[in-house]
């Protein structure tokens, strides 16, 4: 009898290690067939009961965040009012180069209108959030049916959050800059070095620029923006110009060919409820990043 | 545990909840560094109340949902879940659970033993963007939350499941044994109160 126990214990466990790593093998790199079509299936299913859910818990989480957030909040107080008295001199300074750029803009007779024009945002809620540190993936309330599609940059008003990554439907997967899976080519403003921003895996509050040449000189506190670059064939993901961080530290490693530099996200990817989705954007030769 | 058609319908809906407070409650909280996980608990729970195979199932379901929902990879939190739920069954069948404190701390390991299993999970899938030692700090974080989500989810879902556990059972069953006597205790000391008062009012009467 306990024999007979022990050969099904064992029977059920060989069965479902085998069924998970066939699921891992048929989904991993984005393929799957018919289990993608059930993982979809199983998402869309879901999705209003995550999203009911979603919005009754808010209070409560709210509640819990206040806690953490207050004792955050009176660490972070000194350091940005030294921030603000940097920043207003900065201020200072790019009133003045707006104005010269309107200028240059006028003479070479440019519409003015930023590379986000060209798109259509469809405003989305944030419904469901991965809960480990090696995927930074959030869930949205809007799928194809609202004409979101794979690849489509996701930004706030902080700026550049991430693309989607998958779709159903109702709902969609982003995977945010802050994914393993996430680069994004980038530059540095003014009149920088280009790279790409890529996150430390496991550390969230971490973004790298890498792959900078070494003799390019960078300083703290510099501007971080998408380059959205084009060879003709392939081309970014992002359109360029969509704000991406600040650098933070900028020393290059001795002995390394390239330049890595930390920066700090602008937009609150932890914070953050409602996103916009750049759909319908122009035409751009391939898909990639 | 004895599971029948009722209890499994109430496992499903425990694995279910669980998942979906993960992705719209849990996985929006910030505790020291590390972000609480509540379906490792659920599974390890399940692995300690109802043994290895009912551990290993849980877990294979909680995973995939939660890959589900999320549109993630298939099959790496199914993998990761299982281990540790059947561990829990193991630790169940082997060892009785005496103190009040063993399950939530079993929990805190075995949740630890998920963050650290995922996360080499994810290092062998490969990563191409460095690795950050904030992961060894966020496995530690996640086992020590762990211990404390179970100081209240373990007897939840033991409440949820007592109709089904074995122990549980037995207890009910002594304490119906106890009950008749307590009762009969209690009539007979009513009855004897009454007759004691109805004697002094006799004895106080006028004659």
């Amino acid at each position: 009898m306990y024999r007979k126990q022990v050969r099904r214990r064992r029977a059920v466990l060989v069965l479902l290690v085998g069924a998970s790593l066939v699921l891992l093998t048929s989904t991993f790199g984005g393929g799957g067939g018919p289990f993608l079509t059930f993982q979809h299936g199983v998402a869309t299913a879901l999705g209003p009961l995550e999203e009911g859910a979603n919005r009754a818990l808010k209070p409560a989480r709210d509640l819990v965040n206040w806690f953490h957030e207050t004792f955050q909040a009176r660490g972070e107080n000194d350091q940005l009012k030294a921030e603000v008295r940097s920043l207003a001199i900065r201020k200072a300074k790019y009133e003045q180069a707006l104005g010269e750029n309107r200028h240059f803009r006028n003479l070479l007779q440019l519409d003015g209108s930023s590379a986000v024009a060209a798109y259509k945002p469809v405003t989305a809620r944030i419904i469901g959030r991965s809960p480990t540190v090696w995927y930074s993936t959030v869930t949205l309330d809007v799928g194809s049916g609202a004409g979101v599609q794979v690849n489509d940059p996701i930004v706030t008003g902080d700026g550049l959050v991430g693309r989607v990554s998958a779709v159903t439907r109702g709902t969609s997967e982003v995977t945010l800059i802050t994914d393993h899976t996430s680069a994004v080519s980038a530059k540095v403003l003014p009149d920088g070095p280009e790279g790409v921003v890529e996150p430390e895996a496991g550390n969230p509050n971490v973004l790298l620029l890498d792959f900078i040449d070494r003799s390019a000189k960078i300083h703290q506190g510099q501007l971080v923006v998408t380059a959205g670059w084009s060879n003709g064939q392939i081309s970014s993901a992002y359109p360029y110009g969509l704000r991406l961080g600040r650098i933070t530290q900028a020393n290059s490693g001795v002995g390394q060919t390239y330049q890595r530099v930390a920066l700090r996200a602008f937009a609150d990817l932890r914070g953050m409820d409602y996103v916009q989705v750049l759909t319908h954007g122009p035409k751009r030769p391939g898909d990639g990043q | 545990m004895i599971v029948t058609r009722k209890i499994a319908l109430r496992i499903a809906l425990i694995l279910l909840a669980a998942v979906i407070l993960q992705v719209s409650f849990f996985s929006y909280l910030s505790l020291f560094g590390s972000i609480p996980d509540i379906v490792p608990v659920v599974v390890a729970i399940l692995g300690l109340l109802g043994g290895a195979v009912l551990g290993a199932v849980a877990g294979f379901v909680a995973g995939f949902l939660l890959d589900s929902v999320l549109l993630q990879t298939l099959g790496v939190s199914s993998l990761a879940l299982l281990a540790i739920g059947y561990m829990a069954g193991r630790y169940r069948e082997g060892y009785e659970i005496s103190s009040a404190l063993a399950p939530p701390l079993m929990v805190g390991i075995l949740t630890l033993l998920y963050a650290a299993l995922f996360s080499a999970l994810q290092l062998m899938l490969g990563v191409s963007t460095p690795v950050s030692l904030a992961i060894v700090r966020d496995v530690v974080v996640k086992g020590l939350l762990g211990t404390l989500l179970a100081l209240f989810t373990y007897p939840l879902v033991r409440r949820i499941l007592r109709p089904a556990l074995l122990d549980a059972a037995h207890g009910a069953r002594r304490r119906a044994r106890i009950r008749p006597a307590a009762a009969v205790r209690r009539r007979l000391r009513r009855r004897r109160a009454r007759t004691t008062a109805r004697a002094v009012g006799a004895s106080g009467r006028p004659g």
